[in-house]
């Protein structure tokens, strides 16, 4: 159990996809600009890790080595279509503000990454606490670099208007390079609290 | 060549159940979807046209003169008993793929109103162009496609002319106001000879 406990809290700081590995970041960038989409994008991506991640690591045994990728594809591509069904059926608005991301899962570095190196060799449990911690770590980092965007950049949080109506938005925040600044700041804090943690459970072990 | 042949049965078996989950997925979300646009289009004519009662379809009379747009739907939006203006449902090229804009035209050859029904553009920047919060004109609030309602069919409809683009969102704005160019030039050339077929029956009678 300890060691499940320790593959979901991987994905959400140590390894977090975003902040340590740096992968998958093309989609985290473009979507960010608004915390709607952020939290959209997120669930999405955890969706379609988790049942991917299922899937490859039942079959593992019987998936062939050498057509290994061909199949990971298509097992992420189907859940990735899925996903875009869904969410055009039942929260049109949403699927129409991220419009052609949530197809590019299929191609999210994250997915085919953690498919590769984590689901492919191990069993059913350890498998889903990875890829919700994957997909939590991949969420919360949305979610804050979209909160810092929309907040500064258009006035808002979730659509809900927060700064005093003088307030000139920073249309910098909004732009690629404010979620390149935005993103670098979090890394910066993510390494700070990686340290801070390692050094707090270096103390225990000491006392 | 024994191994190739397994190999391309593996990935022949994981591909068809990968098919057959979607074709059920597709098969209920259908509907559904479906009846969202339907809603959508609805919503949307009647915004354009407030007094709009009935619709008749008249899609295959309209056809675009760019061979990149194009006209998934036509009506012809009629009041009680008069035809008050056409609506087109046009599509064509933008920044992030196809954009697909709800044109409507009045029978003086203005713009009644633009809905934009689909955009893939970046979001926060050509999406905007969907964004009822975004503002071409802060000061009187009107948005990206609500600065075409009422501008008369005659004038240039240039970007950064008599059209206000988006910010940082050029190509967006150049795409979007070809397609309600095209879209409405079409639909008033057309509404001209329905107009002058009924100007023609009511002297007729007389």
């Amino acid at each position: 159990m300890k060691s499940l406990w320790k593959t979901f809290k991987q994905g959400i700081i140590y390894e977090n996809p975003l902040l340590m590995l740096m992968i998958g970041l093309c989609s985290a960038l473009a979507v960010t600009s608004s915390v709607s989409n952020g939290i959209g994008m997120g669930l999405a991506m955890t969706f379609v890790l988790l049942f991917s991640e299922i899937v490859i690591s039942l079959f593992r045994k019987v998936i062939p080595n050498s057509a290994r990728i061909p199949i990971f594809i298509i097992i992420i591509a189907a859940f990735t279509t899925m996903v875009d069904l869904v969410m055009k059926a039942y929260f049109p608005e949403l699927s129409k503000s991220m419009g052609v991301f949530i197809p590019l899962i299929v191609v999210n570095c994250i997915i085919m990454g953690r498919v590769e190196a984590f689901a492919s060799k191990q069993s059913f449990l350890p498998v889903v606490f990875d890829s919700l911690g994957m997909g939590l770590g991949y969420t919360w980092v949305l979610v804050a670099i979209a909160a810092f965007r929309e907040i500064l950049g258009n006035g808002t949080f979730a659509g809900i208007q927060v700064m005093p109506g003088n307030f000139q938005p920073i249309l910098f925040f909004i732009l690629p390079p404010g979620g390149f600044l935005v993103f670098g700041l979090l890394t910066s804090f993510n390494i700070w609290l990686k340290n801070r943690m390692a050094k707090s459970e270096k103390a225990k072990e000491r006392a | 060549m024994k191994g190739i042949a397994k190999l391309g049965l593996v990935l022949a078996i994981f591909a068809a159940a990968a098919c057959a989950s979607l074709a059920v997925v597709y098969a209920i979300t259908k509907p559904q979807i479906e009846a969202q646009d339907q809603i959508a289009l609805t919503a949307s004519l009647k915004e354009i046209f407030p007094e709009a009662v009935n619709f008749e379809d008249v899609t295959d009379k309209i056809a675009s003169k760019d061979p990149n747009i194009k006209f998934l739907n036509a009506v012809l939006v009629k009041s009680e008993n008069a035809p008050i203006g056409v609506a087109v449902k046009a599509a064509g090229p933008s920044y992030g793929g196809q954009a697909t804009l709800l044109v409507g035209i009045t029978l003086q050859r203005s713009i009644a109103g633009v809905r934009v029904l689909e955009l893939k553009d970046t979001p926060g920047l050509g999406a905007n162009a969907n964004n009822p919060g975004y503002f071409v004109k802060k000061a009187e609030k009107v948005t990206f496609p609500g600065q075409f309602t009422g501008k008369y069919l005659t004038d240039a409809f240039a970007v950064k002319e008599d059209v206000i683009a988006i910010t940082a969102s050029t190509i967006t704005s150049k795409s979007l106001t070809k397609i309600i160019k095209t879209a409405g030039d079409s639909a008033a050339e057309w509404l001209e000879t329905v107009t002058a077929d009924t100007s023609a029956e009511t002297t007729g009678g007389k």
